[in-house]
């Protein structure tokens, strides 16, 4: 009896352990995937919007499925009388919506501090814990000569992506509104969400429609490839878990089959002392059932424990129980055990019980 | 006499066997089945990746420092460039056959009819290439922008126009023109000008929408930049970085010479740039962090979950045999019972027991192994469709994992059946 509940425990395990894994790989393997960085993108619809408008708009989105919001600006800036591209942005929300960037040194963290692209560090022999010193021209207002903004900032990090962003230097939003002398507006918007195609574009439709000033967009190239390449996982995992469930399923059944196939002579035994096929068939049946709703149960939570370790250990992040798998479970089990003990116990029980008792 | 029985038990008790032979054909296919894939869905899943584009930009080494930071005032051009004629031996480096595609760019400012200035870019769209090695390769922007939506026409084909004079319109200036597919465009480059006629619009959802794409040689004579490219995009099949790629990114020079052995025989994305570097002149190949980060990233996740589900697929296969063949050794101790009875040696008895068994596995365990390939290859034909390649190295350890789990599942049973008191046993206690 233990090496036939030994056998429905280990398919149930498998049956829980791998349908857990198989529901929550998407949302897993989603959140893999915002390393691609930002997957939507907000314009302004009349040239400039700020920060307002940006967190209106992020309103629009489930908080859980947020992963980063990266704010905006560029100017111009000189630096040793060169014109650089300067960016202003949420150090934060960079690092989470564009987790690629490679930074060596720290990413800025207080005022004054500055994050250089890798091509500025080249040109200027710029290194970390350098100081630079950038200056802006203000729009001069008639023939009114306005001197030059003027600010220092050490330099932590040397940023390589790659890109264009090795040509920019970052800084904070604050940062570029003294240096520039004017208030916040952000050119665009980059926001890293961590959802579906069909559910990023009900996003980007609802917060164009609702968010005035806001236009919100896709990037294209992330979320076509991404859809493209998780639906390819995803039936990777669904062809492995029916596939390996196909195969332990069966497993099981032949091992109830034999177990059940060594007790013939009992079934004879009781045959031959007046048992009706009813009486035998319905015991049988009923050891069995009971034997398949206990593995059931101890499988679908070694199965569970078994999804958890995959889950964190592969993505770091756990899963909740599915309380739902668990009659599933136990229903699948049960089933499977019954149609195995079915087989044998009817061969069983339509010999004559003499030969059975004989041991042919 | 020890053949005899054997051969006894094969055939008089085939139903038994069967069962065993089967159940055990059941765990090693589904061992084949899941090694096999695991082994091979690194390289299935970073061909799927390709999706997310290039990953790896080769530009001149003066541009890609002074360029761009001084295009930023005026639009003039440092002049600098990459040789056109340089390309195919992009396909002549260590790790060519890792190279799955690529395309060269080269942009002209030109203006419309109306006065408007445009980006005018060339580039191969699926240029037709005999390598020296003898093989084919189209290579273009076409497999490089899968994400690109046609909206109106289609996409350019280099090996079928005639007409050499063709352009695909980007969506952004499509809807400030007014363009449509089947006009007329008057571009009117540096050098020269062109009527170019409009045979797709596409949406590619980035500042590209604000561009023409034309063929590579068009964009020249626009530009005059006969023979000269701006830059190339390259993608390619890349292991994942470690320690040793990212100092070795850094310096090649700082390595030892067995390290930079090692590193220059990976296919790091830092030593394919590196062997880029060394075929094109004065050119710069760095990697596309976005797109080569993140493979690397989602191909370790991928593949330690399909590890973990492999092994627990094992750990099911190994503990369904044992337990079977557990069971039906157990269930023959009145047959060997009577064998001690009448004189048998312990060795004997589990000598022969051990022989069946191990036998069974033997047939069982090819049966499953060639069964264990065909759902491998459903699986690589449904999911990627491609077949998986099966690796030799799981030959052996299917074997090993059949026959010791059978062993080891034969042990407790036949440990009882050593201590078994034929007496006892003969008499149905």
């Amino acid at each position: 009896m233990l090496v036939a509940l030994l056998a429905i425990m280990i398919g149930a395990t498998i049956l829980s352990g791998l349908v857990t894994i198989y529901y929550d790989v998407p949302r897993q393997m989603g959140a893999q995937f915002r390393s691609y960085g930002a997957n939507m993108i907000f314009t302004g619809t009349q040239e400039l919007f700020n920060m307002e408008d940006v967190e209106a708009g992020v309103r629009h989105i489930k908080a859980s499925e947020l992963v980063g919001v990266a704010p905006y600006r560029y100017e111009t800036v000189r630096i040793h009388d060169r014109p650089i591209m300067a960016a202003g942005t949420d150090m934060d929300g960079a690092r989470k919506s564009s987790p690629f960037w490679k930074v060596s040194g720290e990413w800025p963290k207080a005022d004054g501090e500055i994050m250089v692209g890798k091509n500025v560090a080249d040109t200027f022999r710029l290194r970390e814990g350098d100081s630079l010193i950038a200056t802006f021209a203000p729009e001069t207002d008639g023939d009114e000569i306005i001197l030059d903004n003027e600010m220092t900032f050490i330099v932590t990090g040397i940023l390589d992506t790659g890109g264009n962003e090795e040509d920019y230097v970052y800084l904070s939003l604050d940062d570029l509104e003294e240096l520039t002398g004017e208030e916040t507006t952000l050119d665009v918007c980059e926001l890293s969400v961590s959802a579906s195609a069909d559910q990023l574009t009900a996003y980007a439709d609802a917060i164009s429609n609702n968010v005035e000033g806001i236009n919100a967009r896709l990037v294209k190239r992330v979320t076509q490839s991404e859809t493209a390449v998780l639906s390819k996982l995803q039936a990777l995992v669904l062809l492995v878990t029916i596939v390996v469930l196909a195969l332990t399923m069966i497993c099981v059944a032949t091992t109830m089959t034999a177990v059940v196939t060594e007790r013939r002579k009992e079934i004879g035994l009781r045959k031959a002392l007046g048992a009706s096929d009813a009486s035998i068939i319905s015991e049988f049946m009923g050891e069995g059932l009971l034997l398949g709703g206990i593995g059931g149960v101890f499988g679908s939570l070694l199965g569970f424990v078994f999804a958890q370790v995959v889950s964190v250990s592969v993505f770091n992040s756990s899963i909740s129980f599915r309380f739902g798998l668990l009659p599933i479970t136990v229903i699948v089990s049960i089933i499977v055990t019954g149609i195995a003990c079915m087989l044998p116990v009817k061969s069983a029980t339509n010999v004559d019980p003499a030969l059975v008792l004989k041991g042919e | 006499m020890f053949l005899r029985m054997i051969r006894g038990a094969m055939f008089r008790q085939w139903k038994k066997m069967a069962m065993i032979a089967f159940t055990i054909a059941l765990g090693a296919s589904l061992a084949t089945a899941m090694l096999g894939v695991m082994m091979d869905v690194g390289d299935k899943v970073n061909q799927e990746l390709k999706t997310y584009g290039a990953n790896i930009t080769v530009v001149p080494k003066d541009s890609s420092i002074i360029n761009d930071l001084y295009t930023i005032e005026d639009n003039e051009s440092t002049g600098s460039y990459l040789l056109e004629e340089e390309l195919g031996k992009i396909k002549t480096i260590f790790w060519a056959f890792n190279i799955v595609d690529y395309t060269p760019f080269v942009s002209a400012q030109s203006t419309l009819a109306n006065g408007a200035p445009v980006t005018v870019t060339g580039t191969w769209f699926n240029h037709h290439m005999e390598l020296p090695t003898g093989e084919t390769l189209d290579a273009g922007i076409t497999n490089l922008r899968t994400w690109w939506e046609i909206t109106e026409g289609k996409w350019l084909d280099e090996q079928a126009d005639d007409n050499r004079d063709v352009a695909m319109v980007g969506a952004a200036v499509a809807a400030q023109n007014d363009i449509h597919a089947g006009d007329t465009l008057h571009i009117e480059g540096k050098e020269a000008s062109k009527e170019l006629y409009v045979q797709g619009i596409f949406d590619a959802g980035d500042e590209e929408d604000s561009a023409i794409f034309v063929f590579l040689d068009t964009a020249q004579q626009l530009a005059g930049l006969e023979g000269n490219i701006d830059s190339i995009e390259v993608s390619a099949l890349t292991t994942p970085d470690n320690e040793l790629a990212e100092k070795a990114a850094k310096d090649p020079s700082s390595l030892t010479v067995k390290q930079y052995e090692t590193w220059y025989c990976t296919a790091y994305v830092s030593s394919i740039c590196y062997q880029i570097q060394e075929v094109i002149t004065d050119s710069v190949a760095s990697a596309v962090r976005q797109v080569a980060d993140s493979e690397g990233e989602i191909l370790e996740k991928t593949q330690l979950l399909m590890i973990l589900i492999t092994i627990l697929s094992l750990i099911g296969a190994a503990l369904g045999i044992c337990n079977l063949v557990t069971a039906s050794v157990m269930e023959r101790s009145s047959e060997i019972g009577l064998m001690k009875a009448i004189g048998a040696h312990n060795s004997s008895v589990s000598g022969l027991v051990l022989t069946e068994i191990v036998l069974t596995a033997i047939i069982g365990g090819i049966i499953g192994f060639f069964a264990g390939i065909g759902f491998a290859q459903i699986i690589g034909h449904t999911v990627f469709g491609s077949s998986i390649a099966i690796r030799p190295m799981v030959i052996p350890i299917v074997a090993v994992l059949v026959v010791v789990v059978t062993l080891l599942g034969s042990i407790p049973a036949i440990r009882m059946l050593l201590n078994l008191r034929p007496t006892e046993v003969l008499h149905g206690r």
